[in-house]
C-alpha cells in the first residue's frame, strides 16, 4: 500500500506538470503567434515596395528574437521534466521487487509435456468458470484436445446452477433423478431437498394450490418418510396453516430465502462429490490455481532468500527438498494433516509414522525407539504413564 | 513484503517505460520543430537587409508563423500522449490500492482479477494471443494488462515467422538508444539473415553491396562473425559445410523470434518468468506434502490442488512445505482439529474430528463408519488422542 503510493505521488507530480507545462507552451506560443500576426499585418498593410525603416528593422529584429528565446525556453522546459519522469521509474524500482521470479525454477514449467499440462489445467479452470469460449479458443491455440467428457459435466452443471439461481428446479430435479444411486450411496439427501423446495413453493402459492402440493407429496414425498420423517411431517404440517398464512406459523423458517442459496451449495457438493472433483474450488468458488497461496508464499520466500544472500547462506536454499520456512496460508491452505513429531520435531513420513501411546499421546515412531529405555519400558514425555512401547499403535491421521 | 510489493512490478514498470519512451519521443518532436521556427526566425534576421520590400517581409513572417503554430499543435499533442501514458500508470496505482480494502467481496473480486491478469499475461508470453484478447475484454482488463506491448510484438514476431526482417529492424529503430545500452545484438543478426537470404537468392553481388552497406558500422566484437558470412559468398547455397550450412539453417528464423522476444522483455524490464507460473510454483511449494503424493489414493484429498492429477505431476520438482509444528484437519469436515474439534481414534487407527464423527453417530444410531475403510463402529469405540 505504502509502495502504492510513493509511487503515485510521483505521477500524481509528473502529470501535473505536463499540465502546466502544456498550459504554458499554448499561452506562450499563441502570444507569440499574435504578435508575430500583428506584424504581419502591419507589413501587409504598407505599400508592397515600402522600405522598412529602421525603426521597424528593429522591431523585427527584437520579435524574432525573442521567438527564438521563447521556443528554447519551452524546449528546454520539457527537456527538465525528465528528472521527474525517471523519478516515477526509480520509485517503481525501489518499492515493488523486480527479480521476484529469483526463488522460482524456470524449468519447472517448460518443457513442451509439462507446458501442455499446465495449459490443461487453465482450460479446466475456464470450463469450470463457465467461461466456455475462451475455455475454447486456448484449446485451439494451445494445442489441446478437449475430450467432450472433461467439458460436459461443467457445461451441465453451470447451466443447472443457473437455472436454480433463477428458482427454476427442473433441470436440477432431472439431475438428481438420473444419477439416484449414486447420490444415494454417498449419503446425499439432495433430490429430497429440491422435492421439499418444490412442495414449498407451492404452499407458498395460498390454498388455491392445496390439492396440487398434496398431490405433488403423495407423488414425491413417500419415499423419503424413512430417511427424513421428521421433515417431512413438518412439512405436511405447513397444510394447517395455509388459509392463515404460513409467514405467522410455527414453520415461518420453511420460507426463508437462506434454503435457496443452500440448495445451490448442497447440489455443487454433491455433483462435485460424484464426479470426483474438488469441493471447494469448482464452479463456485473460482480458483483451482494455488494461486493465492502462492501470492501470500512468495513475499515471504523472496525475503528469506534476501536474509541468506545477505549472510552467505546460499546453500541452505537448494529448493529441492523442502522450503526454507514455514509458510501460514491460513485455515484455507490446510488440506492435509500433517504430523510433525513434537519430540523430534520432524514432519512423519510413511517409515517414521505417528504412534499413539496408551496414554493418548502422539509422537512417531522413531521417537519411540529412542525413548524406550534397556527394560523395555518407555515413560511418556508428557504424562507419568509408563508403558510397554509394543501397546503403542500406528495412526492414521 | 506484500504480495502487491513482491508481484506488481511489471504492472507498474511496462507503463513506465511506455511514458519515457513517448517522453523522449515528444521532446524529439518538439526539438525538431523548435528549431524549425528559430532557422526561420534567424534567416530573417539575416536577410533582414533594408533591401526587402514590406510585402515580401509579411510573408517571411507568415512562414514563421506557420512554423509556430506546427509546433504549437505537435507539442499539444506530444504532452498529450505523454499525459495519457501517464494516466495509464495512474490507473493501474489506483487498482493496485484497491487490494487494502478489506470487505471480502472486494477482495474475492480483486484477487479474481489478480488471476485474469495473471493469465492473460501468461496466455501473451506463450503467444496465445487470440485467447489473451478474448479474456482481457471479457473481464475488462484491457487497461491493466500489457496486452498493447504484446500486440506490437506479434506483428514483429509474425512478420519474422513469414521471413520478413522490415518491421523487427523498424522496431530495432525505435528502440535504438535503449537497444545499444542493452548492447542487443538484434538489429546485428537481422542484417546478417537478410545477408543470408541474398546468397540463398544467389544474389551474390546484392549481398556484398548489402554487406558494405550495413556490415561497416559494427564493432570488432562482431568482426569473426561478418568473416564469416563473407566466407558465405564462396560456398553455395547447398553446401553442407559447417558453419555455412548452419547460417543457411531456417531455424535461424526461429531463433531471431526467440532473440526478438527475449530482448522486447529486456525492453520492458519483463522477467524471463510470467508471474503466474512463479506465483503458481510458490503455492505449490506451500500446499505440498508428502501425503499428495502418498502410494495409497487414500491420503488424497480432492480439494488440494496438489492433488489434482495434472498439477501433481507438475509439482514434482518443487519442494515441499516445511512444518515444525502439527497442523491436522478433520478429513471428514475439512475443519481444524483443535481444542474446539478434537482429534479421535476410531479402532482401526483412522484419525477424524471429534464434531464431525459426534453428527455422524447422530445420524446413523450411534454408530460412525470410517469413510476410508468402510468399517462400522459403535461411536463408545472412539477414543481421544493428544498431539502436543
Amino acid at each position: 500500500m505504502e509502495a502504492c503510493n510513493v509511487v503515485e505521488r510521483e505521477v500524481d507530480k509528473i502529470l501535473l506538470k505536463f499540465g502546466v507545462v502544456n498550459e504554458h507552451a499554448e499561452t506562450v506560443l499563441q502570444d507569440l503567434i499574435n504578435h508575430i500576426e500583428s506584424l504581419k499585418k502591419e507589413f501587409a498593410e504598407a505599400p508592397a515596395n515600402h522600405e522598412l525603416t529602421p525603426g521597424q528593422v528593429q522591431i523585427l529584429k527584437e520579435a524574432m528574437k525573442k521567438v527564438c528565446e521563447t521556443v528554447h525556453r519551452l524546449t528546454t522546459e520539457h527537456r527538465e521534466l525528465h528528472g521527474s519522469v525517471s523519478k516515477v521509474g526509480k520509485a517503481i524500482d525501489r518499492n515493488f521487487t523486480a527479480d521476484f521470479a529469483s526463488t522460482s525454477r524456470e524449468d519447472v514449467f517448460s518443457g513442451p509435456e509439462k507446458s501442455h499440462l499446465l495449459n490443461q489445467v487453465i482450460c479446466q479452470h475456464f470450463y469450470r468458470h463457465g467461461m466456455l469460449d475462451i475455455a475454447a479458443e486456448l484449446a485451439v491455440e494451445a494445442g489441446i484436445k478437449t475430450d467432450e467428457g472433461t467439458k460436459e459435466p461443467f457445461t451441465e452443471l453451470n447451466y443447472i446452477l443457473d437455472c436454480l439461481k433463477q428458482r427454476n428446479l427442473e433441470p436440477a430435479l432431472d439431475w438428481a433423478k438420473k444419477h439416484r444411486e449414486a447420490l444415494l450411496a454417498q449419503n446425499s439427501s439432495l433430490e429430497f431437498k429440491l422435492h421439499r423446495l418444490h412442495f414449498i413453493r407451492l404452499i407458498q402459492q395460498g390454498p388455491s394450490k392445496q390439492t396440487e402440493a398434496i398431490t405433488y407429496a403423495r407423488q414425491n414425498l413417500t419415499q423419503y418418510v424413512g430417511r427424513h420423517g421428521k421433515e417431512v411431517q413438518a412439512l405436511m404440517g405447513t397444510l394447517l396453516y395455509l388459509p392463515n398464512g404460513i409467514q405467522s406459523s410455527p414453520y415461518s423458517h420453511l420460507l426463508d430465502p437462506t434454503l435457496w442459496l443452500d440448495i445451490h451449495d448442497v447440489f455443487t457438493r454433491e455433483a462435485c462429490t460424484l464426479f470426483g472433483l474438488s469441493v471447494d474450488s469448482p464452479l463456485s468458488v473460482w480458483y483451482v490455481f494455488p494461486i493465492n497461496a502462492g501470492c501470500t508464499a512468495l513475499p515471504t520466500l523472496l525475503n528469506i532468500k534476501q536474509v541468506m544472500q545477505q549472510r552467505q547462506v546460499n546453500t541452505v536454499w537448494n529448493g529441492k527438498d523442502e522450503l526454507p520456512i514455514e509458510i501460514d496460508l491460513g485455515k484455507d491452505g490446510r488440506y492435509h494433516s500433517v504430523f510433525a513429531c513434537p519430540i523430534l520435531r520432524q514432519q512423519s513420513t510413511e517409515n517414521n509414522p505417528p504412534m499413539k501411546l496408551v496414554c493418548g499421546h502422539v509422537i512417531s515412531r522413531d521417537a519411540l525407539n529412542k525413548l524406550t529405555n534397556a527394560n523395555n519400558k518407555l515413560k511418556c514425555p508428557y504424562c507419568p504413564v509408563e508403558q510397554n512401547p509394543e501397546d503403542a499403535r500406528l495412526i492414521y491421521f | 513484503m506484500s504480495d502487491v510489493k513482491s508481484l506488481e512490478y511489471p504492472t507498474l514498470k511496462v507503463p513506465y517505460e511506455l511514458l519515457n519512451k513517448k517522453f523522449r519521443l515528444a521532446q524529439k518532436v518538439i526539438d525538431r520543430e523548435a528549431s524549425y521556427v528559430q532557422t526561420a526566425a534567424n534567416e530573417l534576421m539575416k536577410d533582414n537587409k533594408t533591401s526587402v520590400p514590406a510585402g515580401e517581409m509579411s510573408i517571411l513572417l507568415g512562414g514563421v508563423v506557420e512554423k509556430l503554430q506546427t509546433l504549437k499543435r505537435k507539442a499539444q499533442e506530444s504532452i498529450a500522449e505523454e499525459l495519457q501514458a501517464g494516466m495509464v500508470c495512474k490507473r493501474r496505482l489506483e487498482h493496485l490500492k484497491e487490494h487494502a480494502n478489506t470487505a471480502p467481496s472486494v477482495v474475492n473480486q480483486w484477487r479474481r482479477q489478480r488471476l485474469d491478469r495473471m493469465l492473460i499475461e501468461y496466455f501473451l508470453r506463450k503467444g496465445y494471443y487470440t485467447t489473451a484478447t478474448k479474456l482481457a475484454d471479457s473481464s475488462e482488463l484491457r487497461d491493466l494488462t500489457n496486452i498493447d506491448v504484446f500486440m506490437v510484438s506479434r506483428e514483429v514476431e509474425t512478420s519474422l515467422a513469414n521471413h520478413e526482417t522490415a518491421r523487427c529492424v523498424g522496431w530495432c529503430h525505435d528502440n535504438r538508444s535503449k537497444l545499444r545500452k542493452l548492447g542487443s545484438t538484434m538489429e546485428f543478426n537481422l542484417r546478417v539473415q537478410e545477408f543470408i537470404e541474398l546468397v540463398r537468392q544467389d544474389r551474390r553481388l546484392d549481398a556484398v553491396k548489402h554487406a558494405r552497406k550495413c556490415f561497416t558500422n559494427y564493432d570488432h566484437y562482431q568482426l569473426q562473425e561478418i568473416q564469416c558470412c563473407m566466407g558465405q559468398l564462396a560456398f553455395p547455397a547447398n553446401t553442407s559445410l559447417s558453419p555455412y550450412k548452419d547460417l543457411l539453417d531456417e531455424k535461424r528464423w526461429d531463433r531471431l523470434i526467440e532473440q526478438f522476444r527475449h530482448e522486447n522483455y529486456r525492453l520492458f524490464q519483463l522477467a524471463s518468468q510470467s508471474v503466474f507460473t512463479v506465483a503458481l510454483q510458490a503455492g505449490l511449494s506451500a500446499l505440498k506434502t508428502p501425503q499428495c503424493y502418498s502410494a495409497n489414493k487414500e491420503g488424497r484429498n480432492p480439494n488440494c490442488p496438489v492433488c489434482n492429477e495434472a498439477l501433481n505431476e507438475l509439482a514434482v520438482p518443487l519442494p515441499f512445505a516445511h512444518c515444525s509444528q502439527s497442523r491436522l484437519v478433520c478429513s471428514i469436515s475439512g475443519k481444524p482439529l483443535n481444542e474446539y474439534n478434537q482429534p479421535m481414534m476410531m479402532p482401526n487407527g483412522y484419525v477424524y474430528g471429534e464434531q464431525a464423527l459426534e453428527k455422524m453417530a447422530q445420524e446413523n444410531n450411534g454408530t460412525v463408519i470410517c469413510p476410508k475403510t468402510k468399517e462400522v463402529f459403535p461411536y463408545k469405540k472412539i477414543e481421544k488422542v493428544y498431539v502436543m
